[in-house]
């Protein structure tokens, strides 16, 4: 197993980001890359340490982006609230979507969850009277704390810090305890795991579970810091693709990999947008292909994930089939 | 006394008779082979005794409670552990982690489970390979990792299909004595084999089934000498 401080070495940038850096700009690129690393994180958790390949994951973070929106705007409930109400829900469906990985396997599981994010979509963008439909919900802000109104984003910063670091703590706990080692055995062979005694099924449904409650704290933190909850933003298929690639291109079932994935992507994206964003109509989406480009060939170069190129090229020895 | 008993089991799969009517004890401490040709059900029995497959009748049990519709974790759980066949390790983790996964189911504590998987790994000749991944191995080896990760979870009766079926010849004598060792360690064994020489060797008894009957039960030698198991199976060139 990998040491730990290439990750101590991640947060402790992160952190001392707000002391250097005062650019608004920069901040919320900090604070979108740590949020985007804990829902690729979250995502992990199922789809990296359980082998349940999720591609609807966006339903558990829109669960958790709606709950909190809607609680706070209709009856003026506290967003921790809403988190805790968002974070149940999502644990309620994610042992529907276990049961359901019991079931179905591999691909089939894959395109239930996308399903299965759909059919959330449609609620949501429907059902005018309590949700507003697809015109979605602005969050409105109230300063303070306890309603999530915070104007200076360090502190946002440091909130999504703490979110980040729990996930990679959730992680490393999959890495290294008896249900870590049980749990990497079901994703190898499902049946030579139950041989050995290893309550496989309840394993499975509890890691999806935990990675859908996880996702939906991410979805709520995400609506209230960027103030507006659009249906077919948080329930879409390129949400789940995004939590699924950030996590498959940093490393997936690594604890760091996700957030090295996340913010490659939200370097890339935002930093491609900002420079060709505006110009010309004839290079009007050239960032989108120079991403993609990109993405195709950190995959070619380093399929096991960023982590692991890192640990190569950095290090000097062969990562599989010989001893560390 | 008898430790694991398997009583009147019957398996159809559609029109396929698998197991008819099967039933024999393993006594505590005792080693008992199965034979029989290919399609026999030696396998199925193997499924049904350890959980993953459910009998359309018949029972299985364990020193007197029943396994029989039990899960396959929880009748691991309660004493009877296997091997596969079709070699089963997890190839992407380390040799030592595949046997930590079988010392966990009795343990909580992941230290004491690495330090017991080191032991382990020693007594079936594998210490050396203990940090490669499993994929690694050859298909002895692979063997001797099953075995280990299944006496991990320290099983009251181990089953173990087909020892020696795979493996280059040189490698069958240390895995025979591998098992002779845990026999003589007092573990309760019930065998498939297709060595003739190995079964008769090591197995105190021998239930000989065919197109899914038990048709034979009792010592090698009787076995061996049964009119029914010669024309089914051993030929008559085994005899002369």
């Amino acid at each position: 197993m990998r040491g730990t401080w290439p990750a101590v070495a991640f947060f402790a940038a992160a952190a001392l980001g707000p002391i250097v850096v005062r650019d608004a700009f920069l901040l919320d690129g900090l604070i979108l890359i740590l949020l985007w690393g804990a829902s690729a994180a979250a995502w992990n958790v199922a789809g990296g340490y359980a082998g349940q390949l999720s591609l609807g994951h966006a339903a558990f973070f829109g669960l958790g982006a709606y709950s909190a929106a809607l609680l706070g705007t209709r009856w003026g409930v506290s967003p921790w609230i809403g988190l805790l109400v968002g974070a149940g829900l999502a644990t309620a469906f994610g042992f529907i979507l276990g049961f359901l990985s019991n079931r179905l396997r591999g691909p089939y599981f894959g395109l239930a969850t996308i399903a299965f994010s759909q059919v959330l979509l449609i609620v949501a963008s429907r059902w005018r009277g309590f949700t507003s439909g697809s015109e979605g919900i602005p969050v409105p802000f109230r300063p303070g704390l306890w309603t999530l109104g915070m104007a200076d984003k360090r502190v946002w910063v440091y909130l999504v810090l703490l979110l980040a670091a729990l996930l990679y703590l959730v992680q490393l706990y999959l890495e290294r305890s008896r249900r870590g080692y049980q749990l990497a055995a079901v994703r190898e062979d499902e049946d030579a795991a139950l041989s050995l005694g290893v309550p496989a099924r309840r394993l499975k449904v509890a890691a999806i579970a935990v990675s859908a409650a996880l996702t939906a704290v991410c979805g709520t933190l995400w609506a209230q810091y960027v103030g507006f909850v659009d249906p077919f933003y948080v329930f879409s298929v390129d949400l789940s693709v995004r939590f699924c690639l950030a996590a498959i291109l940093g490393g997936i079932g690594t604890p760091l990999g996700p957030f090295l994935g996340a913010a490659l992507i939200t370097i890339l994206e935002t930093s491609l947008r900002a420079r060709f964003g505006g110009i010309g109509a004839g290079l009007v989406g050239i960032y989108l292909i120079i991403y993609g480009v990109v993405l195709i060939v950190t995959m070619r170069f380093a399929p096991q994930g960023l982590l692991s190129w890192f640990g190569e090229h950095l290090r000097r020895r062969p990562l599989l089939g010989t001893a560390p | 006394m008898s430790l694991l008993s398997v009583a009147g089991i019957t398996k159809r799969f559609g029109g396929i008779t698998a197991n008819r009517d099967v039933s024999f004890d393993v006594a505590s401490g005792e080693l008992v082979g199965i034979i029989g040709p290919n399609g026999s059900g030696k396998s199925t029995l193997f499924e049904i005794i350890s959980g993953f497959y459910r009998p359309d009748a018949g029972e299985v049990r364990l020193d007197g409670g029943s396994l029989t519709g039990l899960s396959p974790d929880r009748v691991c759980r309660l004493g009877v552990a296997r091997t596969f066949q079709k070699l089963r390790p997890f190839a992407g983790l380390t040799v030592v982690d595949n046997v930590m996964v079988g010392a966990l189911t009795r343990t909580h504590d992941v230290r004491h489970a690495r330090a017991r998987a080191r032991d382990l790994l020693d007594r079936v000749g594998l210490a050396e390979k203990a940090d490669a991944h499993a994929r690694t191995l050859s298909t002895g080896q692979r063997k001797r990792l099953e075995l280990a990760r299944a006496l991990a979870t320290e099983p009251r009766v181990l089953l173990l299909d087909e020892v020696t079926g795979g493996v280059d010849q040189r490698s069958i004598p240390g895995l025979v004595q591998l098992v002779r060792d845990l026999h003589r360690g007092g573990l309760t064994l019930l065998v498939i084999e297709h060595n003739m020489r190995v079964i008769t060797a090591v197995a105190q008894r021998i239930v000989a089934l065919y197109l899914g009957e038990k048709i034979a039960d009792g010592t090698p030698d009787a076995v061996t000498r049964d009119r029914r198991v010669v024309d089914a199976y051993l030929g008559q060139a085994y005899t002369q």
